[in-house]
């Protein structure tokens, strides 16, 4: 009922006018009531006002030019037009808010994908950061290495230095060691060719003999040292060099069943 | 009450989006007594009204593009078209509302004043309507259909709390509507 409400009437009817059609009926029942009532009260306008009014438009050179109107004339039933208002702006907030969802999924997709591809560069950097250490660490070891082989190079091309080569006894003929000796600086080397693996409580020794009698020039230890020139004690004199197996840490005087391998000084 | 029509609702509303002026006049010839009746009511001036019932036809005809049939009848948005240009020329002419009252309390048993009532209006009917109405509860009804009050200006004016005025409005509403299906 267009004027015989307040504005909170209203939007109370035009929410029960949506969600019931039966009070829809009831608004348009008294709709009518009140327009019956209306035309009851209608009175004839004077005859020459519909004359006026079509010379008028017969007149008017362009109907769109005409005043323009304020809206609220024009406005149809409030409650109905009130009800259109509300279901589009629903619309709205459903179309925004689907907007929104999308446009969350689609940053979710994003990140998780970018989170990935970080994750898969930080096992990619810390596995050549490990990589990295162990070359590092290899490359240190070479580095040791090469100094000990150029040392023994330095040694072996020495010309004052004499290589006795030290073969197997006859017990243990395949047993084969080579000594090098530097008379005037008395250094004396070894190098293990080939002595079996001795036990964990034997040690190898090696022995000089000066004027037929042994002389300690210490034990030494096998494994990976074996392949390198192996620094013993010093002697000034010698006629022969000799190995013997003996307990750990070695013997006063070698045990010649256990000898393994022996050479002349050339010369 | 319906006028019998030589047009449906349909045939109306294409023929005036047409600019069919024979459309136009029947449109006039039926509704024009019950407009002029709403205007001459508001504004309670017959000196006036015929301008403006000139001007309510003239927006009826230029906007009738603006009508959408889904949002109710053509003579309802005809009605308040007229209704609302009056109202805002009262309220242009800035009459006190104290005067607005005045004119209806005292118009509401002067409807054989100097006015004809149109001859096709069934006059006894009405003198039904005036009869089983109470003068308090047609005052109501004009005050918020033709005056355009507010239930508050109402309650204020007529000296009555808000509460009665929404009881009372629903009651003469309620009996208008009792007595029109009858």
């Amino acid at each position: 009922m267009v004027g015989i409400a307040t504005d909170e009437e209203m939007r109370e009817l035009e929410a029960a006018m949506a969600q019931y059609p039966a009070v829809a009926a009831q608004v348009e029942a008294c709709r009518r009531s009140m327009e019956a009532y209306v035309i009851m009260q209608g009175i004839d306008p004077q005859p020459d006002i519909k004359a006026s009014l079509f010379s008028q438009i017969n007149n008017e050179p362009n109907l769109q030019e005409g005043l323009p109107v304020p809206d609220k004339d024009l406005q149809q039933p409030k409650v109905v037009s009130m009800q259109e208002t509300k279901s589009l702006s629903w619309k709205w907030i459903a179309a925004a808010a689907a907007v929104l969802l999308v446009g969350s999924l689609v940053l979710n997709y994003v990140f998780f994908n970018r989170y990935k591809e970080f994750r898969e560069y930080k096992d990619k950097y810390q596995s050549l950061l490990v990589s990295q250490n162990s070359i590092l660490s290899k490359s240190n070891l070479y580095k040791t290495r090469l100094e000990q082989m150029q040392e023994s190079m330095e040694i072996i091309q020495d010309p004052k230095v004499l290589k006795v080569p030290m073969p197997g006894t006859k017990a243990f003929p395949e047993a084969l060691a080579t000594v090098f000796w530097n008379p005037s600086s008395q250094q004396v080397y070894l190098k293990v060719n080939k002595l079996p693996e001795p036990t964990a409580d034997k040690q190898y020794q090696l022995w000089a003999i000066v004027d037929g009698k042994p002389v300690d020039m210490g034990v030494f230890e096998m494994g990976d040292t074996a392949s390198l020139l192996q620094k013993m004690k010093v002697t000034g004199k010698a006629q022969m060099f000799a190995i013997t197996l003996e307990k750990k840490g070695g013997a006063l005087a070698p045990t010649m069943e256990q000898m393994y391998v022996a050479g002349k000084i050339p010369g | 009450m319906e006028y019998a029509p030589t047009y449906t609702e349909d045939e109306l509303v294409q023929g005036l989006k047409a600019r069919d002026q024979k459309v136009f006049s029947y449109l006039y010839d039926q509704y024009s007594p019950a407009l002029y009746g709403v205007i001459v009511k508001v504004l309670n001036d017959n000196t006036s009204a015929g301008d403006v019932l000139q001007e309510v036809f003239l927006k009826i005809w230029r906007h009738l593009d603006k009508y959408d049939p889904e949002k109710g009848r053509l003579f309802t948005w005809m009605l308040n078209i007229a209704r609302n240009t009056a109202i805002d020329i009262l309220r242009s002419k800035s009459h006190k509302l104290e005067q607005k009252i005045q004119n209806i309390v005292d118009d509401v048993h002067a409807v054989n004043g100097s006015l004809a009532v149109h001859p096709s209006t069934d006059y006894i009917g009405f003198s039904r309507i005036l009869e089983k109405l109470t003068k308090e509860q047609r005052t109501l009804i004009d005050l918020a259909y033709y005056k355009g009050c507010t239930q508050e200006e109402i309650s204020r004016v007529l000296e009555i709390p808000l509460g009665t005025v929404k009881t009372r409005m629903r009651n003469a509403i309620s009996q208008l509507r009792n007595i029109i299906n009858k």
